[in-house]
């Protein structure tokens, strides 16, 4: 590498599905396990009160919670995730975009740093990601984060889509990322983001898992978590599955396990639509099966279409039973094709034709099959005939997931990149603000 | 050769001149090149699949005497402006690390923006339409970005086009005897300062505005007004076409009707006994006109002042058949000839050229018919062929069906005929068959024509 120069940086990019962490100049990342978190409300005893010494079960039975300080132990990755416990609630710390919740943000990083990456990081500077649409709080909050606690000896903060038109090689391009809690169209020129013309959008991948649990459980379908049933042998060879009751289990770690399934399903089984999905032209679709973990064979039939196509098409959405509470976003909410063009027509005039012919597509979402092929056609159909649609999507679906990573990878470990991080020396000098100035 | 030794093999003979003399008598297995032979033949005379050790290796790098180490060491940079220090490898020397600024330093370029002083501004550079704080965020900006206007226009706190900002910063630059006097200083000769490109050309916000909004219209046009303007092109273009073909025969045949003149003349004289006579027509008009359109055509004739019927038949003609090939040609001519008809009228009288005509086009339309038949007959067998023996063969007979009704009466008329005809067609369509059934399907064609 001529341009490259290792200063042993790590990459760290919490998104709305996973958190992908690992070292710069690799070209994966080493630690990826769910953003999400697993929290159990245990109750600090305080010397005040009149000794109600609980343990680690539930708090809100009559209690002067002025004086008691509530404390949560929060079981991070994927592993500890995995295995159920009592009274569990499963948390995501980031709610439409920003970050409501730092504490789980600071349990995160410290999982990935402690025990994934098994590194110091008062010895590593960091290169984080963040949205192409995050405000100046959230990035003087992140800041201080990292340089109170971890003590980093420099920091930079680079957004979603220029990071991942690095990735693929350019330097302007319209990045459409559709990653899992919404999907973002972020033009870049010249390796900066346009923000006026930045588009964001609430459909994302787990919108989609959620309409399709919905639409399998109106059919009748019942996904079974994993942990409410155990497999017995009943023959040599022949396994049936036994419920296994857990009464104190909460609801969102439920939902949490369901929806892993039903993503998983989504992942094997969708494809988009070549053309926008109507009832009666898919009705007489052959079904696909697919065998859920406690052994029952599903046939999904027309879903595997008209999921994806909700993206194309959010109004498909409210067809299906229970996802009611979308209306109240729905009138504002255009399909994918129309968000691109409209965020492609609020640039300047002169860069409308580079960025038409470099679309580049990333995140989860976006690994979906024939989805490249649908939104070129779906451009073509509607952008002017001067422009030149080109969508670019990496081959790998891995690259595709991880294309932020990726950026952040290459960008990190580039010779002329050193002279611009954020070090701490810096920090102390002007404060947190001046994060605007370093990191454009 | 020890290895021999200890393998038992029989020494070979001086090992040296052997490979000085490159005996070639030797078998053929001896291919080494640089490496001697016992070595070869210890692989069991087989090349080896890679080489051992790369002979480039051997001449390039002798060892030297340098103690190389790598290690892991801090360094500055300085592109920076605090003391940062991070650690990288560095190729240590003799324990003497390298010296010198960090090797990516010298990339840190940037454009230098000139800024000015509060009394300059006061002097020359205030402006009605933008405030001192203003102009002092937009060269802010400048700086930062390295002059990229779309990004500046993109994060200016207040809404100004890229225009506006751009039009600011050029007549700053240009207005403030600052960035004058560099401009001054810095070129050697007057000619120079004119040829820089800011005074050369300079930045004009109107026609900026104007290109732009042309573009974003052009862009912005939806897919039904490109269809309306492509139609509406493709038609001023066949227009343009058409005229320029016919101003193209009026200036072509311009210098041919001088010649007709004299020969007109001479035909008067003889019309009575024409028949035969063949007054070559000035032939370049007809061959160079490739006019699809009758009515051209006609435009083209009613140009002449003076001209021959048969000159006029043959245009018409050439007219009429101007889509079929020569091949088709001719066989409309061996029709007429079968029919008794000469190829050219006797008596080119108004009447008996138009029902010349009109005899010409008909059997270009039943040469046509036929032929598409055949190619559907073709089909039906192929297909037929490809399926069972248990299909009736009517369904090639209901594909003719669509194309030409008259032909069913005459299928059932001629059953048997048919049916023995069908074998050499079957075939293949050749023109074997073709002469026995047109006969056959004339009769009903003539039917047909007098009908209407």
């Amino acid at each position: 590498m001529y341009g490259g120069d290792e200063v042993s940086a790590i990459v760290l990019d919490l998104g709305s599905h996973t958190c992908k962490a690992g070292y710069a100049g690799e070209d994966a990342p080493k630690a990826v396990f769910p953003s999400v978190v697993g929290a159990i409300d245990q109750m600090e005893v305080d010397d005040n009160t009149n000794g109600e010494k609980n343990s680690s079960i539930d708090s809100k039975a009559g209690v002067k919670d002025s004086e008691r300080k509530g404390k949560r132990k929060l079981y991070v990755g994927s592993q500890s995730l995995g295995f159920r416990r009592d009274n569990m609630e499963v948390l995501s710390p980031i709610k439409d975009g920003v970050v409501m919740d730092w504490d789980i943000v600071d349990s995160i990083w410290d999982h990935a740093f402690r025990e994934c990456l098994l590194v110091d990081p008062k010895e590593h500077p960091m290169l984080l990601a963040e949205p192409s649409s995050n405000s100046q709080q959230q990035r003087e909050r992140t800041v201080e984060l990292m340089f109170e606690k971890y003590n980093v000896p420099a920091l930079f903060l680079a957004k979603n889509a220029v990071l991942t038109s690095f990735a693929s090689g350019r330097a302007t391009a319209l990045v459409v990322d559709s990653g899992g809690g919404s999907t973002t169209i972020a033009p870049v020129h010249d390796g900066y983001v346009i923000q006026k013309a930045v588009a964001s959008c609430p459909i994302g991948g787990e919108f989609l898992t959620d309409c399709l649990l919905k639409s399998l459980e109106s059919k009748g379908v019942v996904i079974k978590p994993r942990y409410s049933f155990k497999r017995k042998e009943t023959r040599p060879g022949d396994f049936q599955a036994v419920d296994v009751d857990f009464p104190n289990t909460t609801e969102s770690y439920r939902l949490y396990s369901q929806r892993v399934i039903a993503s998983d399903i989504k992942e094997c089984v969708c494809r988009a639509p070549d053309t926008p999905y109507d009832e009666a032209s898919y009705s007489n679709i052959p079904m696909t099966p697919y065998e859920l973990p406690d052994g029952q064979t599903i046939e999904i039939g027309a879903d595997r279409f008209k999921i994806p196509d909700i993206l194309f098409n959010p109004s498909l959405a409210q067809t299906i039973p229970g996802i009611e509470s979308f209306a109240e976003v729905g009138p504002n909410v255009r399909g994918l094709p129309q968000m691109v063009i409209d965020s492609i027509n609020r640039c300047d005039v002169d860069i409308r034709k580079e960025l038409f012919s470099s679309v580049l597509l990333a995140g989860g979402t976006a690994s979906m099959q024939q989805l490249k092929e649908r939104l070129e056609k779906d451009l073509l159909e509607e952008s002017p005939q001067t422009a030149r649609v080109k969508v670019l999507a990496s081959g790998n679906s891995t690259e595709r997931r991880f294309s932020v990573w990726i950026g952040g990878s290459i960008l990190a470990s580039l010779g002329s990149f050193q002279q611009m991080w954020f070090s701490k020396s810096e920090y102390e000098e002007h404060g947190a603000s001046y994060v605007q100035r370093k990191c454009p | 050769m020890d290895a021999k030794d200890i393998l038992g093999l029989p020494k070979t003979p001086l090992s040296v001149p052997p490979e000085k003399k490159s005996q070639p008598k030797k078998d053929s297995q001896r291919k080494p090149d640089g490496i001697s032979r016992e070595v070869y033949a210890l692989t069991g005379g087989l090349a080896p699949l890679m080489p051992s050790i790369d002979s480039s290796y051997l001449k390039k790098r002798p060892p030297s005497d340098e103690k190389i180490t790598w290690q892991w060491l801090p360094f500055t940079n300085s592109a920076r402006k605090d003391t940062l220090q991070l650690y990288h490898w560095v190729r240590v020397v003799n324990g003497v690390p390298p010296t010198g600024d960090y090797s990516f330093a010298k990339y840190n370029k940037s454009i230098e923006v000139t800024k000015y002083t509060d009394e300059e501004y006061a002097q020359h550079l205030t402006d009605p339409s933008w405030t001192k704080q203003e102009t002092d965020q937009l060269f802010d900006l400048c700086e930062q970005f390295d002059l990229r206007f779309v990004i500046i226009a993109d994060r200016f706190p207040s809404s100004r086009t890229m225009e506006e900002l751009k039009d600011r910063y050029y007549s700053v630059y240009f207005l403030s005897p600052v960035c004058r006097s560099i401009l001054l200083a810095r070129a050697s000769s007057p000619a120079d300062v004119s040829g820089h490109p800011l005074v050369k050309e300079n930045y004009n916000a109107s026609q900026e505005k104007e290109r732009k909004r042309a573009l974003s219209m052009v862009l912005s046009q939806t897919k039904q007004q490109e269809k309306k303007d492509a139609e509406v092109l493709a038609e001023a273009k066949k227009i343009a076409e058409s005229r320029m073909a016919a101003k193209g025969v009026e200036e072509s045949v311009m210098p041919a009707t001088e010649n007709e003149f004299p020969e007109t003349t001479i035909d008067h004289n003889t019309l009575v006994s024409l028949s035969n006579v063949r007054l070559a027509p000035v032939a370049a008009p007809p061959s160079t006109l490739v006019i699809a359109d009758t009515s051209s055509t006609l435009a083209s004739l009613r140009m002449l002042p003076v001209y021959l019927r048969t000159y006029a038949l043959e245009q018409m003609v050439q007219q009429a058949s101007s889509s079929a090939g020569l091949r088709t040609i001719k066989r409309v001519e061996q029709t007429l000839q079968d029919l008794g008809i000469n190829l050219k009228p006797r008596v080119p009288t108004k009447a008996v050229c138009a029902e010349h005509l009109e005899l010409r086009k008909e059997i270009l339309t039943l040469l046509n018919l036929q032929k598409q038949l055949q190619y559907k007959e073709a089909e039906g067998s192929s297909l037929r062929e490809g399926t069972t023996y248990s299909e009736m063969p009517g369904t090639p007979k209901r594909q003719v069906r669509d194309h030409d009704r008259t032909f069913i009466p005459d299928a059932m008329s001629f059953g048997g005929e048919r049916g023995g005809r069908k074998d050499p067609k079957r075939k293949g369509p050749g023109r074997v068959s073709e002469t026995p059934s047109s006969p056959a399907n004339k009769r009903p064609r003539k039917m047909k024509a007098s009908d209407l």
